[in-house]
């Protein structure tokens, strides 16, 4: 069995060539601690300058407010923790929303245990939080706001800008998740006005365990995720993965150049989808806010569960994702179609389709016809 | 044992009849061979071998 089609880049991306050729000396040759003193660390010290200052410029912040990380989950536990346990003596209530990633869901519930007080903010039809909400759930002793800007699942972009605002007019340090994002829509920290932003390196076409996490220099109000040497500033303890943070950088810089071209093309791919799946009169709808990721589909079917479709998929040679997983007894919808409140003739039947830049024409139109082709057969078993 | 509803291959066992439900529906009551699944599904039998061991690694318990 093998993948033909993959799109499933929500997931992860292809590495970049140039990405991976970039960070093959410092695997093969460069392989000094940035830490040391001699001429052998020289060279990845200075290179872990140059991919801060890139990142930095990449998402317009100041290189001393980039720290590197393993990935996403690093970030989000790192911003979330990391703030909660600075700021206990102030408050003990930390405002999130019901459909973040489970790196944020989980980190809270972690500190729920500890006797954190946690709201979840609810999200209409299109996956948006509002601002009225999170007005008023605010309280005196709330601490952080974490919300995500690309949603994982549909790939509704929240309007972080005004939510942040909220939170920023009552001195409330906010963070954002913004590992979908990064790399695929205009990131800018000044426009946004957050304090904390959380990226993932393998999202935009770079490798598997490396991240950063940005933090405002405007904010010290955060302890160090790891303890041990003093790298990332004190902040962040352990030799640095020069070789993950260089290929980074390149797949960043790469990526970030391509994002209205991308938009453009994504868009058209989008649009193959569900102008044949509409020709063909199957009964599906699409989820999400009309402001969406570029490339990412959450599409619920009506009369076939998401994860069926994704094994026929599969078969086919065709990699999605599904938004439902279904044991032997009962299917359990994704905690973001259930809080959407999908329409159950469509939530149990949810397959999220991601393209991205290695997606063609070709695929679009072969994954529509496999769609076709399975939901017709599926409607003769009945 | 129940009969394949295309070929009338007889013998269908219970890794057969969980791939039949994991691929088609968990409420259906007539099923495939192995050969006519894989015709049906677009995948070769290999495939759905492959795809039986999966689930039976992940837990799938149509296959216990």
């Amino acid at each position: 069995m093998q993948t033909k089609i993959y799109a499933d880049n929500a997931a992860t991306t292809k590495p970049d060539i140039e990405a991976i050729k970039a960070m093959l000396p410092y695997l093969e040759y460069e392989y000094g601690n940035a830490s040391s003193l001699y001429a052998l660390a020289r060279k990845p010290k200075k290179i872990l300058k140059d991919i801060r200052k890139k990142i930095a410029s990449a998402i317009n912040a100041k290189p001393e407010e980039i720290y590197f990380t393993s990935g996403g989950t690093e970030s989000d536990n790192w911003a979330i923790k990391g703030t909660a346990f600075a700021l206990r003596n102030q408050g003990n209530h930390i405002i999130t929303s019901s459909v973040e990633h489970h790196a944020v869901l989980h980190s809270c519930s972690f500190l729920e245990k500890l006797g954190f007080d946690i709201t979840y903010l609810p999200v209409d039809s299109r996956c948006e939080v509002s601002c009225k909400d999170l007005r008023a759930a605010l309280r005196s002793d709330t601490i952080l706001v974490s919300l995500i800007l690309a949603n994982n699942e549909v790939g509704t972009i929240q309007n972080i800008k005004d939510l942040a605002f909220v939170s920023r007019e009552n001195g409330i340090t906010f963070h954002t998740d913004a590992v979908q994002a990064v790399g695929h829509i205009p990131v800018d920290i000044g426009a946004l006005g957050v304090d904390m932003l959380s990226a993932s390196a393998h999202k935009f076409y770079g490798i598997k365990g490396v991240g950063f996490l940005y933090i405002s220099s405007k904010r010290n109000d955060i302890i160090p995720y790891m303890s041990g040497g003093a790298q990332e500033n004190g902040y962040r303890a352990g030799t640095e993965n020069i070789a993950g943070i260089v290929s980074m950088g390149v797949a960043l810089e790469n990526n970030v150049q391509l994002i209205e071209e991308q938009k453009r093309k994504l868009t058209e791919l989008e649009w193959i989808i569900i102008s044949k799946l509409t020709y063909s009169k199957i009964d599906f709808i699409r989820n999400g806010s009309e402001n969406r990721l570029p490339g990412s589909m959450s599409l619920s079917f009506a009369g076939i569960e998401g994860e069926r479709l994704l094994h026929r998929l599969d078969l086919m040679g065709i990699a999605v994702s599904t938004g439902s997983a279904c044991n032997s007894k009962s299917t359990e919808v994704s905690h973001v179609i259930k809080a959407m409140s999908v329409d159950s003739k469509y939530a149990y039947g949810t397959i999220r389709i991601s393209f991205g830049k290695h997606n063609t024409i070709k695929d679009a139109e072969e994954i529509a016809s496999a769609i076709v082709s399975i939901c017709a057969k599926n409607k003769d078993i009945y | 044992m129940p009969k394949c509803s295309s070929c009338g291959k007889d013998d269908l066992d219970k890794d057969i009849i969980g791939i039949n439900k994991k691929l088609i529906s968990k409420d259906i009551t007539n099923f495939y061979c192995m050969n006519c699944l894989a015709d049906y599904c677009g995948a070769t039998v290999n495939d759905l071998y492959e795809k039986i061991e999966e689930f039976k690694e992940q837990g799938c318990t149509l296959f216990k």
